[in-house]
């Protein structure tokens, strides 16, 4: 408050001017005292700040140390491996939301209402042929097509190329959508996922994002609001209030793929340690992701622009680059991803109201990470993963895991770096 | 014996659509006897207005209530309604959230015409409206069943709001009292409470029951675990409760929660060692068909095997009128196998209470206007009756706000002739969905017959003295 109002110096003056009042209202010695103790915080605060956190950090380690040293070898390595699974997922989360952020700068608050939507469209494919409805497939595959041609503008459709470009898209998707047989189902749902995710990023960014360029980044934030209430609604008038179990891993276990894969270790350990296999392939589709991205906002053009766009929307314009289609595509992206990670939760829980929740989980591995940072999102969710099976670990029936440890870790990190591990360091002069 | 006979009977219940009883469409059967009406309500309409999370956490559970709502009140409404005047239904959403339930409350209670009764859901909303129902003298029926919802901080104070189940808190002592009962069965236990954070997932832990199950020989963890409903991995929790010696987990959770419990402890190989038990909604048929993602080694769903309380009739018990009425109606509406659960049934016993409530309270005052929350309450308060057999609705003349009886039963799942319950997955019955999935096809066998659960509010009758 003051600093907004004064500036740096300004507050520094406004408190030394504070504490001299005082000293005259008090005498002369307990004012000396108050103004010594402003003018050494006045010219080490950095120190003294970190001085704070470094004596509740070592107090933090006195507490924690013992308590690991009380463990059992395979507790440790085991909350070790979940905590690390879990970050996985929520590192898929955070890098939907991060990449959105990147190409915009908007905090996308929908991601895990985007996460069901995606995984019960992923659900609705993979059921079995004679429960599609042809005419629910053929409107996903036209207005797929459709969103795709119009990305840059309304225009394409007076233009036949584009038409014939929709056509195919949308020709593509609906046989795809209605092969028959169960044999086939989990490339129909994928492609089913891929489709859904598409029109779902480019809807959300052609009706509630693109009208608001150039407009306060504020005013896009609380549209990501909406939007999340808005998919809650969609989502519970087409597939309802029901709690769905996604049996997209079964077929591992019929491939001989253990279910979950168990190391014995009790000679070595003391215990048996467990992988799940679906948070472990979740865990792989992270790594795979992030390395993609890492390469995609690096090395093409396409991510250039993003980064570009996400700098100053109206700059990028006005040097040639089409704003509104980078805007697209990372919403497209970030949709994509988000269905990934709502198939993958799916399957290891169940689609269910409960689990765009998750995302809150991942809201701190962004920030940790850092907002504009690839790595930061797969880091950040993976010291979130970590931080919260320790904490259940060490702290048992506080729910100290999911309530406290994050934020916590959060907070340190921010007094620190304050625009997270990995992200861009900013200075506005006020 | 009674099991394999119970099953049969369960898994008949669960797949037969047949007509079960014999009647036409204009009147009620002759087991369904409501008090006679002194005065006709023809032309009227008695609301049944209700509130809670249909769209959250408990949606699972409260989307069938609603169904169960909808066809009781059509089947009513069709031989007569109460005393001519047709049940309509006004539901509002709150999503779980308390901001919406007090918005629906501020709302209800606002109408110009008050309500004369609610309906709840949650032990959250319960908590919260507690004091306002009081104040402006409205009843509400719950299916829930948290101490400070119902008696108060205290456990002493009865407030306006009366619970169709135990106590959450006598729920687990009843558990208690059966495996301390069964030690046989149940050597040496240690029990650990895993569930989920909040007014419902806490509400069984408490100090009165740590000192009744001690006294049944049962030994309850003094450190609990909680997960979100949100969680993707539970397996820290689970072990630390293993780890710290529990032999038994307790789990006051419902639709995905016993489910996640039952599939760490497949994950773990801990099927075996530890046994799985939980409240009520533990042992709901949503929980079943969860389950049927994560196999056991017999190849049956997880939760197989798993023990809590039954407080209801339950479907496989079709020798009641009143059960074999409700499959036949759920049947004749299509409702599929996920509708038939414990909320289903309550939402009939609801309507048929609603009914014979509404001819007491007016036959007392002589007109429907006449009848405020005020008389409701009386009314409540004095009535002995049974709503379809499916439960017995005594509140004992005021003293209590939770229906007291229970038992003890197992879920296990219909073999595949249904001639009794299966063994292994390969003689399990394996009912194809719409969705291109196999479900099998929960039963759950009554292990002890119904009597009073332990009263273990603060200060009550069943506590150890200290």
């Amino acid at each position: 408050m003051l600093y907004s109002a004064y500036g740096r110096e300004g507050t520094y003056k406004y408190l030394n001017h504070f504490s001299y009042a005082f000293s005259l209202s008090k005498g002369r010695g307990e004012g000396f005292f108050l103004t010594t103790i402003t003018t050494v915080y006045h010219n080490n605060r950095r120190i003294i700040t970190y001085a704070i956190y470094a004596i509740g950090l070592i107090a933090l380690l006195l507490l924690i140390v013992p308590l690991l040293g009380s463990q059992r070898p395979y507790r440790l390595v085991q909350s070790t491996v979940t905590g690390v699974l879990v970050g996985g997922v929520y590192a898929l989360i955070a890098l939907g939301i991060v990449v959105i952020n990147k190409a915009s700068g908007v905090f996308n608050f929908a991601q895990g209402w985007m996460m069901l939507l995606g995984g019960l469209v992923f659900y609705t494919f993979f059921s079995s042929a004679s429960s599609i409805s042809p005419l629910a497939a053929l409107v996903l595959s036209i207005l797929t097509g459709l969103m795709v041609i119009t990305t840059n503008s309304w225009r394409a459709l007076r233009n036949p190329r584009s038409l014939a470009i929709a056509a195919g898209i949308a020709a593509f998707g609906f046989i795809a959508l209605m092969i028959g047989g169960d044999s086939l189902k989990l490339l129909r749902a994928i492609i089913g996922a891929v489709y859904g995710a598409v029109l779902t990023g480019l809807t959300i960014e052609r009706f509630a994002i693109r009208p608001l360029i150039g407009q306060p980044l504020f005013a896009m934030v609380l549209m990501t609001l909406a939007i999340s209430e808005l998919l809650h609604g969609i989502t519970q008038m087409i597939w309802g209030s029901v709690e769905i179990p996604l049996q997209v891993f079964t077929g591992l276990s019929q491939l001989g793929i253990p279910m979950p894969f168990r190391i014995q270790a009790t000679e070595t350990l003391g215990g048996t340690i467990i992988i799940r296999t679906e948070l472990l392939l979740a865990f792989l589709l992270s790594l795979l992701a992030f390395a993609a991205f890492v390469g995609f906002f690096r090395y093409t053009s396409v991510g250039l622009a993003m980064r570009a766009t996400a700098e100053n929307q109206k700059l990028a314009q006005s040097v040639g680059l089409r704003v509104r289609t980078i805007l697209a595509v990372a919403w497209a992206i970030a949709a994509l991803l988000a269905a990934v990670a709502g198939v993958l939760q799916g399957g290891a829980s169940s689609l269910s109201l409960n689990m765009p929740l998750l995302a809150l989980s991942a809201f701190p591995a962004v920030l940790l990470g850092g907002l504009e940072s690839i790595p930061g999102a797969l880091l950040g969710g993976l010291i979130i993963g970590l931080v919260q099976e320790f904490a259940n670990l060490l702290f048992p029936g506080t729910q100290a895991g999911t309530e406290l440890a994050p934020y916590l870790v959060l907070m340190v990190v921010l007094v620190i770096r304050p625009d997270g591990l990995f992200g861009q360091r900013r200075i506005e002069r006020i | 014996m009674k099991k394999w006979l119970l099953g049969t009977l369960a898994a008949a219940a669960l797949v037969s659509s047949a007509p079960i009883l014999a009647q036409d469409d204009t009147t009620l059967p002759d087991f369904i006897q409501h008090t006679a009406c002194e005065v006709d309500l023809t032309g009227s309409e008695i609301p049944i207005q209700h509130f809670g999370d249909i769209s959250g956490s408990y949606a699972f559970i409260t989307q069938p209530l609603l169904a169960g709502l909808t066809d009781a009140a059509a089947y009513y409404n069709a031989r007569g309604g109460v005393c001519g005047a047709t049940l309509v239904q006004e539901n509002r959403d709150t999503g779980g959230d308390l901001g919406q339930t007090q918005a629906a409350y501020d709302y209800f209670s606002g109408l110009e015409n008050e309500p004369d009764l609610l309906v709840l859901y949650a032990s959250g909303d319960a908590e919260l409206l507690r004091d306002q129902l009081a104040e402006d003298e409205i009843p509400a029926l719950l299916s829930a069943g948290s101490v400070s919802g119902l008696y108060g901080e205290d456990g002493q104070s009865p407030g306006w709001i009366y619970a169709s189940n135990p106590l959450y808190a006598d729920q687990f002592g009843s558990f208690c009292r059966y495996i301390g009962a069964n030690a046989e069965q149940f050597p040496e236990p240690v029990v650990g409470y895993i569930s989920w954070p909040g007014a419902f997932g806490e509400s069984a832990f408490t100090a009165e029951v740590m000192s009744y199950c001690a006294e049944q020989g049962v030994t309850i963890l003094e450190t609990p675990e909680y997960f979100p409903p949100s969680a993707t991995d539970i397996t820290t929790n689970v072990q630390n409760l293993v780890d710290a010696g529990a032999n038994i987990l307790y789990t006051n959770s419902l639709a995905s929660g016993p489910f996640l419990v039952a599939k760490t402890m497949v994950d773990l190989g801990l099927e075996d060692s530890v046994q799985l038990a939980g409240v009520n909604w533990a042992l709901d048929t949503s929980v079943g068909l969860l389950s049927r993602t994560a196999l056991g080694s017999d190849g049956l769903p997880a939760v197989n095997g798993i023990i809590g309380s039954l407080p209801f009739h339950w479907w496989s018990e079709t020798s009641l009128p009143g059960i074999a009425l409700i499959s036949e109606q759920a049947a004749a509406n299509e409702r599929p196998l996920s509708a038939k659960n414990i909320a289903y049934l309550l939402g009939w016993a609801l309507v048929d209470t609603y009914i014979e409530l509404y001819a007491r309270a007016v036959n007392e005052v002589g007109s429907l206007d006449a009848v405020d929350g005020a008389v409701m309450k009386d009314v409540i308060e004095a009535m002995d009756y049974s709503p379809l057999g499916l439960y017995h609705f005594n509140y004992d003349g005021g003293a209590l706000r939770a229906l007291p009886d229970n038992r003890i039963a197992v879920m296990m799942f219909a073999n595949a002739d249904m001639s009794g319950v299966a063994t292994s997955g390969e003689d399990a019955m394996a009912v194809p969905l719409a969705d291109g999935t196999t479900a099998y096809v929960p039963v759950l066998v009554p292990l002890s017959e119904f009597e009073p659960a332990p009263d273990l509010r603060p200060g009550g009758a069943d506590v150890p003295a200290s």
